[in-house]
């Protein structure tokens, strides 16, 4: 689609960034990557533009319920109804209509019972080892404390740029601990930037081997954005 | 209750089918945004799955074929409500209010305003490759048009939605020297 000497065309960069290139092509496109900073600005508010939009849908707004609604919005569907299905057909899409909305409802609105849980989100992007130390020493007494309190807590520590040593094999200096650690409290995970370990990757030539157990994310500041928007308390350690 | 077993379906293909109703939600309400037409779309999308579903022979397949369903139901929604009703000169009202004070939401509004000024090609194409995360030959098949027409959208409707949402610029930049500065 492009050869190496041409600028990439929109549409080969947007189909980077939409994992829809072939190996050797995001090959290609790794390889331009490096210093060149319009090519990654550009990637960059690509991807920022697709999560916005994954963003403004998550949780779109449901209909309103009760006999109100029959008159205007129902009135159409209805009508379409009768004209398209067959009998049976409207009688189910009626009954799917019943039984599924207050699902849905629920998906949307988060009730009571999951907003009283404690939802803390920890962001290591430091890689200085007395530094993550101090970071797991507050994770710990964090955890400690909603297990004396009999709180239902889920916490996350993100780890990106340099953090992300806290989590590499072989190389974090708390290795150990932190298999202790997700041993121990359920509601803790671990969490590693995609795009650092890409950048490792690409800057070094380092395959990244995570610790057991720890869970990857495309990426780390759209994560702490997602985690932001459902509430979540946020601490860069 | 169960009326994909009073017709013979299996319960497996109940709760498959379950599953694809908020996703199908999603989208049906970034093309509309309109949450009693969405509903409605997406109703006759899964009656019309329902009754066809003895068709469909790849089950992988299933998640496209819906899609596919729905964009038919919203073209001859409004093909037939052509003249009464323009989705495009529609204006977004949003019905909950509670959350209208929160910055997020802020953005959520903002960023479904800019939707809705897409066109409508270039709206159903970035709305089933950024939310459903579908590749774009799947998209190509589900709207019925050439892979290069998707990628054609899609790269506008990206530059236009890049331009609309240009007041989130300072925000955005500010992000950016963030991301610099930890990494």
């Amino acid at each position: 689609m492009s050869n190496e000497e041409q600028k990439f065309s929109d549409e080969f960069i947007n189909a980077f960034v939409d994992d829809q290139l072939t190996p050797e092509e995001k090959a290609q496109v790794y390889a331009r990557l490096s210093g060149n900073e319009a090519l990654s600005r550009q990637i960059c508010e690509l991807r920022k533009t697709r999560d916005l939009v994954q963003l403004a849908y998550k949780e779109p707004p449901m209909p309103a319920r009760g006999m109100a609604t029959l008159s205007a919005g129902r009135k159409i569907g209805l009508g379409v109804a009768a004209g398209l299905m067959l009998v049976i057909g409207g009688i189910s899409g009626w009954f799917l209509h019943q039984s599924h909305a207050p699902q849905n409802i629920a998906v949307a609105q988060p009730g009571v019972s999951a907003e009283e849980q404690a939802k803390v989100l920890f962001h290591v992007s430091d890689g200085n080892a007395k530094h993550l130390k101090s970071v797991l020493d507050d994770v710990e007494d964090l955890m400690k404390h909603y297990r004396r309190s009999h709180q239902n807590a889920r916490v996350e520590v993100i780890a990106n740029g340099e953090g992300l040593s806290l989590l590499l094999a072989g190389i974090s200096p708390y290795a150990e601990r932190i298999q202790k650690m997700q041993k121990e409290y359920h509601g803790l995970t671990f969490v590693a930037c995609q795009n650092t370990i890409d950048r490792y990757q690409q800057e070094l030539g380092l395959t990244a081997k995570l610790l057991p157990g720890v869970v990857t994310i495309d990426s780390g500041v759209a994560q702490i954005m997602r985690r932001q928007h459902q509430g979540w308390a946020y601490l860069q350690v | 209750m169960d009326v994909f077993n009073f017709l013979g379906r299996t319960r497996e293909d109940k709760a498959r089918l379950e599953q694809h109703r908020l996703r199908l939600y999603r989208i049906a309400y970034a093309w509309t945004h309109n949450a009693a037409l969405t509903d409605d779309l997406v109703q006759e999308t899964l009656a019309k799955a329902l009754k066809k579903s003895g068709q469909l022979r790849d089950p992988n397949a299933g998640e496209a074929w819906l899609y596919s369903i729905l964009a038919n139901c919203y073209r001859d929604h409004f093909r037939r409500n052509r003249v009464t009703e323009e989705i495009d000169e529609n204006t977004i009202t949003h019905e909950s209010t509670p959350e209208k004070e929160s910055s997020e939401q802020q953005v959520v509004l903002k960023v479904r305003e800019a939707i809705a000024r897409l066109s409508e090609g270039q709206r159903q194409v970035v709305t089933l490759v950024d939310i459903q995360g579908l590749s774009y030959l799947e998209v190509a098949q589900i709207l019925n048009v050439p892979i290069g027409t998707v990628m054609s959208r899609l790269c506008r409707a990206r530059h236009a939605l890049k331009d609309l949402l240009g007041d989130f610029a300072p925000k955005i930049a500010a992000e950016d020297s963030k991301i610099r500065r930890i990494k």
